[in-house]
């Protein structure tokens, strides 16, 4: 029973363009740091990190873009962005008068007209969790689960309705819808595995995934080549690209590194052990895994539920039940918050969290950095 | 030990000032001019990295370039290969240049002149040209700076391949004799080769025309390490590319001989298909390019030359080309099998878009009850040596196997 305490903001990693990032001093955050998030007492819902600049929306509808794009604007709900494209639902004129959609370059800090427009039905308002918690931005679907965005052509695709989506992530070159029922279907190109059906050809249209049929899923989340998506009962499926180790899996690249560093610090020569296999947990060795083309289940510590996930290009971060944040895979920029720039090919949790006592609760990716919601532990 | 004699820092001097001398003159000739697909944000940054370069600020440079190469490689990785922007591919070229040449400002140690001709070489397999092939000519100096030690001493003379120990006890050379053997033709005219093999699409093998080529005296383990061994080349590891183990990395010339040829190799490794005399215009000057390349449509540069270089065993599964093929051996013998498009059916090509130009059939062990028809499929073989030109006939199926130490170089051209 005790008191929900408003939460902030933290980021990590990539800040090269002067993105709001804690300090955004230098390129590169490590570790998490509270956000100096624009304007006084703003309370931040939304967050969409593109490469190069962040969007930030607050309850009241402010619109902030920290980064190579800079600028302030009103009666917005939600935002999402990309390099090429920033994407705006914006409450129409008056009341009743519907959504509007707007897709804007990101330098023109929303003045003038924006590259185009399209008025969404008033259905779907009201998105915002109980308690006023941020929930992950439904762009790029729009309200009504009819169409998306996308900041490649065709900019605007509509759904089949029958697809009754809820979640629509969109990856470098694939997509994932999660539907009402829990089921997930993914399309585009599949070179990676990142499609999640067992092989590296491209899908066209929406395909479920069949082999987690069965098993509703609550949450789905694209990153630059893999899948992530988390199952109601707080499981983690994994597919995709894994050659930073975004998948938890094995990753040859990142045992060379570590080979080589082993190998330059204890100045040994390199023995002849086989390159190809790695230390297993047990001790066993287990194989490299470049590419995993469906699904697999992560193993986080026992007891961790998953509730939510998101991905950048080549990492993976993961909120738990317990309010801990667990990242892996690319960390050159600082992205996994583990004080340090190396990959990691296993979950490991973000210990800042841990250490001043804040829970987790959202998570929010941008290629390159993690944008974190955290709450104070309540008292007693 | 000649070269060692000058101090570490004069010569880190000539080699700053070597590759100063590459670089356009002024900050605006620095420069890429980029069409709209890439965003506004890349290019912003990679006029902060030229003006930090400009600037001397060398240490924030590199950092600018490790983010542009970040960015643009994973444009590079989006999307079919076919499709990958050529500005992205121009972009990535152009962060390897500031990179390797940063690398090189401080007076550093012999590390950073084998670090940036990675770099380079990097830039040179997977970006395109930019200002006049510059990382070319910048590779190019960069290998001359290399220390000498950085050159490992040569084995033992032995490059005859004969004479190299085998790796395995038996080597398996197929019978010909029992087989359709390809036809052979000591120089013939341009008229007749068209006529006769060019038009009707059969292959041929040409002898007498490659047999007086530098390469053929020139190319041993030896040559090729002095020339080319600190360049970094694609690899493919495994025993054929249809094999669930097989992968691709990247090593020195270098690396591939001592861990693919020299030393005992446990995987099969073959630098294949790969444009190595576009990297290293030291070995395109020990070839040449088939007078009956002119038969074609295509002009001169369109002509694509890969090399193929590799131990005793690597297999190219049976496949189909989508033009003509030259393939010229120049080092060891290769058994060469080859059925006409006509068989297609026959071959069982796989009917996945990325393989469906290769036959599912292991040609010198099918499995007969998987594959019934490939039994009757007529074929012909060859075993090609050093000196010959094998004509493989576009969208001909073909299957080779390296007898010895093998290198070959192959023009594709239409």
């Amino acid at each position: 029973m005790a008191e929900e305490r408003r939460g902030s903001w933290f980021g990590f990693g990539f800040c090269g363009f002067g993105q709001a990032l804690g300090s955004g001093r230098g390129r590169q955050v490590h570790s998490p740091e509270p956000l100096q998030t624009p304007g006084e007492g703003a309370d931040v819902c939304r967050v969409s990190a593109s490469w190069s600049y962040t969007a930030f929306v607050t309850r009241g509808g402010r619109l902030e873009l920290s980064g190579s794009a800079g600028c302030a604007a009103g009666g917005c709900r939600d935002a999402w962005a990309s390099e090429a494209l920033l994407v705006v639902l914006r409450a129409g004129p008056g009341r009743g008068a519907g959504t509007e959609l707007q897709a804007w370059a990101p330098g023109s800090a929303l003045s003038g007209e924006p590259l185009w427009a399209h008025t969404v039905g008033p259905e779907a308002e009201g998105e915002d969790a109980p308690g006023g918690e941020p929930q992950a931005g439904a762009l790029p679907l729009l309200p009504g689960g009819r169409a998306y965005v996308s900041p490649r052509p065709p900019f605007y695709s509509p759904l089949a309705p029958e697809l009754r989506a809820r979640r629509l992530e969109l990856g470098a070159e694939h997509a994932l819808l999660l539907d009402e029922a829990g089921q997930v279907f993914s399309w585009g190109q599949g070179r990676h595995g990142q499609l999640g059906h067992g092989t590296l050809e491209a899908e066209l249209e929406p395909r479920p995934l069949e082999a987690l049929q069965g098993v509703p899923m609550a949450e789905v989340a694209a990153g630059g080549w893999h899948s992530v998506c988390v199952s109601e009962t707080g499981d983690i499926y994994i597919w995709g690209w894994n050659d930073s180790g975004q998948l938890a899996l094995p990753s040859r690249s990142l045992a060379e590194v570590g080979k080589a560093a082993a190998g330059e610090a204890s100045g040994l020569k390199e023995d002849g052990c086989d390159v190809r296999t790695a230390e297993g947990e047990s001790g066993g060795l287990a194989p490299f895994i470049a590419i995993q083309p469906f699904p697999a289940l992560l193993d986080l510590p026992p007891g961790t539920d998953a509730v939510k996930a998101s991905c950048g290009s080549r990492h993976t971060a993961v909120v738990t039940r317990t309010g801990e944040l667990y990242t892996w895979g690319w960390g050159k920029y600082g992205q996994l918050g583990h004080k340090d720039t190396s990959s990691l090919d296993r979950p490991r949790r973000v210990e800042y969290f841990v250490d001043k006592r804040l829970q987790v609760r959202a998570v929010s990716c941008g290629p390159w950095n993690t944008y974190v919601y955290a709450v104070e532990k309540a008292e007693g | 030990m000649a070269e060692g004699d000058r101090e570490p820092l004069a010569r880190a001097g000539t080699l700053r000032e070597a590759l100063r001398a590459l670089l356009p003159p002024t900050k605006e000739e620095l420069t890429l001019q980029l069409g709209e697909r890439v965003e506004r944000s890349v290019v912003r940054l990679l006029r902060e990295a030229v003006e930090l370069f400009c600037g001397g600020r060398g240490g924030e440079c590199l950092q600018a370039s490790e983010a542009i190469l970040d960015y643009s490689w994973e444009k590079l990785n989006t999307g079919p290969w076919r499709d990958v922007h050529r500005d992205w591919r121009r972009v990535y070229a152009f962060g390897c240049l500031l990179k390797a040449v940063c690398l090189c400002e401080e007076p550093g140690d012999a590390g950073a002149v084998a670090a940036a001709l990675r770099v380079c070489d990097m830039g040179l397999l997977m970006g395109a040209a930019i200002l006049g092939d510059i990382l070319t000519k910048v590779a190019a100096v960069l290998q001359a700076h290399l220390p000498s030690g950085k050159r490992p001493a040569p084995g033992p003379a032995q490059e005859q391949p004969h004479e190299k120990k085998a790796r395995h006890d038996r080597v398996w050379i197929p019978d010909v004799r029992s087989e359709r053997t390809v036809p052979r033709l000591r120089c013939p005219s341009l008229q007749h080769f068209r006529k006769h093999f060019l038009v009707p699409g059969r292959p041929v093998i040409l002898e007498g025309v490659a047999d007086q080529w530098p390469c053929m005296k020139k190319w041993s383990l030896e040559y090729i390490q002095d020339v080319a061994g600190c360049r970094t080349v694609p690899v493919e590891v495994g025993s054929r590319y249809t094999d669930e183990e097989w992968s691709q990395t990247l090593m020195t010339v270098n690396e591939f001989i001592s861990k693919y040829i020299r030393d005992e190799p446990r995987d099969v490794g073959y630098l294949a298909q790969h444009q190595l005399f576009d990297q290293i215009p030291e070995l395109k000057r020990d070839i040449s390019i088939p007078d009956y390349c002119c038969l074609g449509d295509g002009d001169e540069e369109e002509i694509t030359i890969n090399a193929w270089f590799g131990p005793q065993g690597t297999v190219s599964p049976l496949h189909q080309d989508p033009q003509q093929n030259f393939l010229v051996q120049v080092t060891g013998r290769k058994y060469i099998r080859l059925y006409s498009p006509q068989e297609s059916e026959a071959l069982y090509p796989h009917d996945t878009h990325l393989l469906h130009n290769t036959s599912q059939v292991d040609v010198e062990n099918p499995d007969l009850e998987k594959f019934p028809k490939f039994a009757e499929a007529p074929f012909l073989s060859c075993i090609l040596s050093p000196g010959e030109i094998l004509f493989i006939p576009v969208k001909y199926w073909h299957y080779v196997r390296a007898l010895d130490l093998s290198f070959s170089v192959s023009f594709w051209w239409s």
